[in-house]
């Protein structure tokens, strides 16, 4: 199988802190991978160092094959790469509808055309379609800001699909939704999954989430790998359970 | 090199000036946030008060302390409770437009009941010209001096060295913390108002025997806080008192060698400069940003 | 829009169409100051409140732009070429002022321009060769297009009016295409439009530079309003009252600029009578509405007709009782 994304020796230093210490992996085409890891073991920096928020200090980050360390969210984005947010960010004055459209806008045609094409980027039909698949059908006129917390985070992933993407990397979606709406969001995402063959990193501290979810997982713990394995293999896995229990 | 020294010290001495309103800006900004656009016309009104009580009979030091007593009644504590306390639930904008109308009216207010035209005002000390290397220098120079750095002095005790000060700065770090910690959080805040007052009244009284009270004064005061505080450090007292001396030097030199005209250009494009490329000042730390 | 929302907008068009047609030269003079101040604010707006830039440069632009047709109208040139190079050289300096808002934000981006403006100012006020110097440039004339001229109050009010119409439309248009969607983004939540493909920084360059030809497209029909244009007009007065405006009206609603600045044009004139006072209640006026509606006149407007309309037509859907009864 082809990797989608490939991490090189991705180092990440603030002053004298080292947050990520020579990281290696990839995420094979069409895979949901884990990542999972102690509070403050780095998992956020690597995140934020794949996706463009952070520079990486040393290492390279490749996305089929292409070299995008450095490159800017915004440009990785429209290669196919998107995120949801460990915190909730959806755009709160615009309605869940126009949060979708606005997702999806870049995507179609060159800023200039889209000056001059339709108010919608000819993007309704597909934002109808996603809020249908996120069941959020009679909330389409509200405004975002007016959702519920589990509502917002599932907004803030249908976002996250919208335009179609390549590889999605999800920071915590289960952090703070209750357990009805964390079954329903794990559904939703097992079904895009399935049905688009779409490839997942997530980043969680929610174990059975990830347990239920993934084909593989990465265990990181001070900045570095310590364990990779199938949610089986890591349970068991003595050292993983030393590096949760030491802390 | 005589008008050199001449130049430097009466730099020297606006610049003090200039670092009292701006320490006052910069203590506002640490502890509530506030980023009060009407800086400039808290140092122009203290004059006004005082001689408005020199006007009812009384003399120049008792004017000196009612106008004191005013400012803090005024500039501190209404300012505080009228003002401030009711804008800054709705955030930092609100306020900013506030402070901008209350600069506005408080500009209006003394060009309607007092008048237009620029007032004397009484120098604190008489007037007589030292001489030192062929430079002629003013006692009001020396007195401006030595009052504006007692008072910044004065001040750095206050935050340093007493168990008030650790708490006011506790406060200005981290509000939430220091509330655990059972500092009087909402006391400590108003305290910095009234210190602002304070300050700004003591900068009304060393400024305006130099460029007369009148009411358009606030303007250039203003700015010239707003830059000294932004270049030595938005965060920074110390930073604050830096960008004061330097501002007031900058604008003397370049007056004289550069262009009059354009003496006030040179503190604005090191203003953009030191935004753009080191936008915590001189002195100030960097504010982490968080994703 | 709404077909209240169009009612409303041509119920307005037709009312400032015909209501100067009765009034006297200096009140037409007054609606011609209004045009002005309206397309500004109206920049402004779209920096300010869509994009969510703070600017203390817009009365600069004006200036900017009411010196360049000045100066090329006396130089000869036609005014359609003076009205749209005043727009275009404000565009590309309002470019170059968008760089300091990738950099910093809030009260940091509110200096930089406030020390623009005290700049801009300057320059006004030294370059003599160039502008006049404390004395301004005097004999703007009135322009006439086929035999048509506006040198009469009415007739520079009727195509001072036609211009703004025109620029409201484009400007609507624009915040109706998928940029004014960006712009919100952009206002609302930077990282998350960035992770979503949104070039934030072009949009933010965008932002202020369409927002600052506003600007200087008002400072080209101010001219020749005028016929007389000097420094202090554009000082950090200006920029000041057009940012008041902005909020007063009501920041980031399409037609808060235009209720601001109609405020700001007739305060003077209704509170004539209490004389040098107006403007502290003005002032007094703004602090008013910070503490008790920040979001303006026309947010006021909306907030009033929502709950009419809440009334009227109860809530069937669970979300909005929750919303409404929280």
């Amino acid at each position: 199988m082809s990797s989608v994304l490939e991490v090189t020796n991705l180092r990440k230093q603030f002053g004298g802190i080292i947050a990520v210490d020579g990281v290696s992996f990839d995420v094979r085409d069409g895979e949901i991978l884990g990542i999972i890891g102690p509070n403050g073991s780095g998992k956020s920096t690597l995140f934020n160092c794949v996706l463009g928020q952070l520079r990486p200090s040393e290492g390279e980050v490749r996305i089929d094959g292409r070299q995008t360390t450095g490159f800017r969210p915004c440009d990785l984005n429209r290669l196919g790469v998107s995120r949801t947010f460990q915190l909730l960010q959806v755009f709160p004055q615009l309605s869940v509808r126009d949060n979708l459209i606005l997702a999806g806008q870049e995507h179609q045609g060159t800023m200039y055309s889209r000056l001059f094409g339709r108010s919608d980027a000819g993007l309704t039909d597909a934002a109808a379609q996603m809020i249908d698949f996120f069941r959020l059908s009679h909330l389409a006129d509200e405004m975002a800001g007016s959702l519920s917390y589990g509502q917002q985070k599932l907004l803030d992933a249908a976002m996250a699909f919208m335009a179609g993407p390549r590889l999605v990397l999800l920071d915590e979606p289960a952090g703070g939704v209750n357990l009805t709406m964390l079954g329903q969001l794990r559904e939703r995402l097992q079904t895009y999954h399935a049905e688009r063959k779409a490839t997942f990193v997530v980043i969680e501290h929610q174990m059975e989430f990830v347990m239920a979810l993934c084909t593989r997982v990465l265990v990181l713990a001070e900045g570095k790998l310590i364990a990779e394995g199938t949610p089986r293999d890591i349970r068991n896995n003595p050292v993983v359970i030393e590096a949760y229990l030491g802390h | 090199m005589a008008t050199f020294i001449q130049l430097l010290v009466s730099g020297l001495a606006t610049g003090a000036i200039y670092a009292l309103a701006a320490v006052g800006f910069t203590l506002l900004w640490q502890t509530s946030q506030t980023i009060n656009f009407a800086q400039g016309e808290f140092v122009m009104v203290p004059a006004f008060f005082i001689l408005e009580a020199m006007y009812l009979g009384a003399p120049f030091w008792l004017a000196i302390l009612i106008g004191i007593a005013l400012s803090l009644l005024l500039l501190g504590l209404t300012f505080k409770f009228i003002i401030v306390d009711p804008m800054i639930k709705h955030g930092v904008l609100p306020l900013v437009i506030s402070t901008i109308a209350l600069s506005l009216f408080m500009k209006e207010m003394v060009k309607n009941l007092y008048s237009a035209n620029a007032q004397p005002f009484p120098s604190l000390v008489a007037s007589y010209d030292f001489h030192f290397f062929g430079a002629v220098i003013s006692s009001q120079s020396l007195a401006v001096l030595a009052v504006a750095i007692s008072a910044v002095m004065a001040l750095h005790f206050l935050l340093h060295k007493t168990r008030l000060g650790r708490a006011m700065q506790a406060t200005a770090q981290n509000p939430t913390l220091a509330g655990i910690l059972g500092i009087p959080v909402r006391r400590m805040v108003l305290y910095t108002f009234l210190i602002n007052a304070v300050l700004c009244a003591i900068a009304s009284i060393l400024i305006s025997p130099i460029y007369l009270a009148k009411f358009i004064n606030g303007e250039t005061l203003g700015i010239a806080a707003f830059l000294a505080a932004i270049i030595g450090g938005f965060n920074q007292v110390r930073g604050a008192i830096l960008g004061g001396f330097l501002i007031g030097i900058l604008d003397n030199l370049s007056a004289a060698y550069i262009s009059s005209t354009y003496r006030s250009a040179p503190p604005l494009l090191i203003l953009i400069v030191i935004i753009m490329w080191r936008p915590q000042g001189l002195l100030g730390r960097v504010e982490e940003r968080t994703v | 829009m709404s077909r209240l929302g169009v009612i409303a907008v041509v119920a307005a068009t037709a009312f400032f169409a015909i209501v100067p047609l009765f009034l006297k030269p200096y009140g037409i003079y007054l609606s011609s100051t209004w045009v002005v101040l309206s397309i500004a604010a109206m920049g402004l707006n779209l920096t300010l409140g869509y994009a969510g830039q703070v600017s203390l440069a817009q009365g600069a632009f004006v200036g900017i732009g009411a010196y360049t047709a000045a100066l090329m109208m006396h130089a000869g040139v036609p005014y359609p070429i003076c009205f749209v190079s005043a727009g275009l050289i404000c565009f590309a300096i309002g470019w170059v002022l968008g760089y300091p808002a990738l950099r910093v934000q809030h009260h940091y981006l509110a200096f930089v321009t406030l020390a623009f403006t005290a700049l801009v100012f300057l320059v006004f006020r030294n370059e003599e060769w160039l502008t006049g110097g404390t004395y301004g440039l005097s004999g703007i004339a009135r322009p006439s297009f086929f035999g048509w001229s506006t040198k009469g109050a009415l007739s520079f009010y009727y195509f001072s009016f036609g211009i703004m119409v025109v620029l409201t439309a484009a400007t609507w248009w624009m915040l109706h295409s998928p940029w004014g969607r960006a712009f919100v983004a952009l206002r609302e939540n930077p990282i998350r439009a960035l992770s979503l493909g949104l070039d934030t920084r072009r949009y933010t360059l965008m932002a202020f530079a369409i927002g600052s030809s506003l600007g200087g497209l008002a400072g080209a029909v101010f001219a020749p309003l005028v016929q007389y244009i000097e420094p202090l007009s554009f000082a950090l007065d200006l920029s000041l009252n057009l940012l008041l405006m902005v909020i007063v009206g009501g920041s980031g609603y399409f037609f808060g600029p235009f209720v601001g600045a109609l405020i700001a044009v007739l305060l003077p004139e209704w509170l004539r009578f209490i004389q040098g006072y107006y403007l502290v209640c003005y002032a007094i006026l703004v602090m008013l509405m910070m503490a008790f509606c920040p979001f303006g006149i026309v947010g006021l407007l909306e907030r009033g007709i929502k709950l009419v309309i809440f009334k009227r037509n109860p809530p069937q859907s669970k979300l909005q009782s929750e919303s409404a009864n929280p």
